[in-house]
């Protein structure tokens, strides 16, 4: 019977640095890296000047070229740009992917026509080269990109 | 085909490992596990990270200035393709790295030496201390008895011889 009260102050002792733990994080502080879908705000990357000038909304997704509503790196997109709506293609989003293909630190996204030609004339951010592999005619943006990673 | 090297932890990152991520101001960082990932979202300094080899090189633990390690740097000057450079240069490649891996060696080997000098002057006070503990307490004394009546038997008969 002496012992419980030594027990609970060690006991007590133990509760308070337990409490000062567990009040470090009980959320997660980082972004979400989810692919692109409807109403993600994406970075447009080339020198087209609809892409560049600013607005006071960010470009938004409205509608996702796939079976399902996910966008990856190649997947085009509907893009809200200055209250116009216009097509553009993934090429680097930040959620990681497969092992091998990098992973960017925005949702990057390059302007294109109707019939897939890019509307700007040249991308400085670094592409990746699995883009080439891939199924659809991505030359001509590959022609205008400067790096590759 | 290349051999990177981790941004954290300076490895070798062979193809088909690890991982890459491309920050906003275009800059590439290759990882080549996921610890070395996992300490950089941390935003981890690597030169302050004990494990890594930027912190072994800047606390001065390995071999920095060296004209073996000139040989690592990258060349962004592309070479046009001769089937002799290429077979010079994997002899090279083989005979550098074991001139390396012998001048490292020998480096760390000089750094520790000290320590082994200290770790000796160590021991030796603290035999003296506890000598206590190995000798036994009148260890030398018998011969030292042994000296001294010899060196009074020969002063007895130095004194007889005098006297006579």
């Amino acid at each position: 019977m002496a012992l419980l009260p030594h027990l609970a102050k060690a006991c007590h002792v133990l509760r308070v640095d337990v409490t000062s733990l567990s009040q470090r994080s009980a959320f997660s502080v980082s972004a979400v890296a989810a692919a692109i879908q409807k109403m993600t705000r994406v970075r447009v990357v080339d020198n087209s000047p609809l892409g560049n000038t600013p607005h006071h909304r960010a470009p938004r997704v409205i509608h996702v070229y796939t079976k399902n509503g996910i966008g990856k790196v190649g997947d085009k997109v509907m893009l809200a740009i200055k209250g116009q709506k216009k097509k553009a293609l993934i090429v680097g989003h930040k959620m990681p992917g497969n092992r091998m293909t990098p992973r960017f630190d925005s949702n990057n996204v390059v302007l294109i026509e109707d019939n897939g030609n890019p509307t700007g004339t040249r991308i400085r951010v670094p592409v990746p080269t699995h883009l080439r592999k891939m199924e659809g005619d991505y030359s001509k943006l590959l022609a205008i990109a400067s790096t590759f990673v | 085909m290349r051999i990177d090297k981790c941004y954290f932890c300076s490895g070798p990152v062979y193809p088909g490992h690890g991982n890459m991520f491309v920050r906003n101001d275009c800059k590439v960082f290759r990882f080549c596990k996921s610890k070395c990932q996992k300490n950089f979202k941390k935003k981890r300094n690597p030169r302050k990270t004990r494990w890594t080899k930027a912190f072994r090189k800047a606390a001065g633990k390995e071999l920095t200035v060296d004209n073996a390690l000139e040989f690592e740097k990258r060349r962004n000057i592309p070479l046009k393709y001769q089937r002799e450079l290429w077979k010079n240069t994997v002899e090279a490649m083989k005979k550098v790295e074991e001139i390396k891996q012998k001048r490292q060696a020998r480096f760390i080997i000089n750094r520790l030496k000290k320590g082994k000098e200290l770790d000796k002057e160590e021991a030796i006070v603290e035999v003296k201390k506890n000598i206590h503990l190995i000798k036994a307490p009148h260890a030398g004394k018998a011969k030292q008895m042994e000296e001294k009546m010899v060196q009074k038997l020969q002063e007895d008969v130095d004194m007889a011889e005098d006297n006579i």
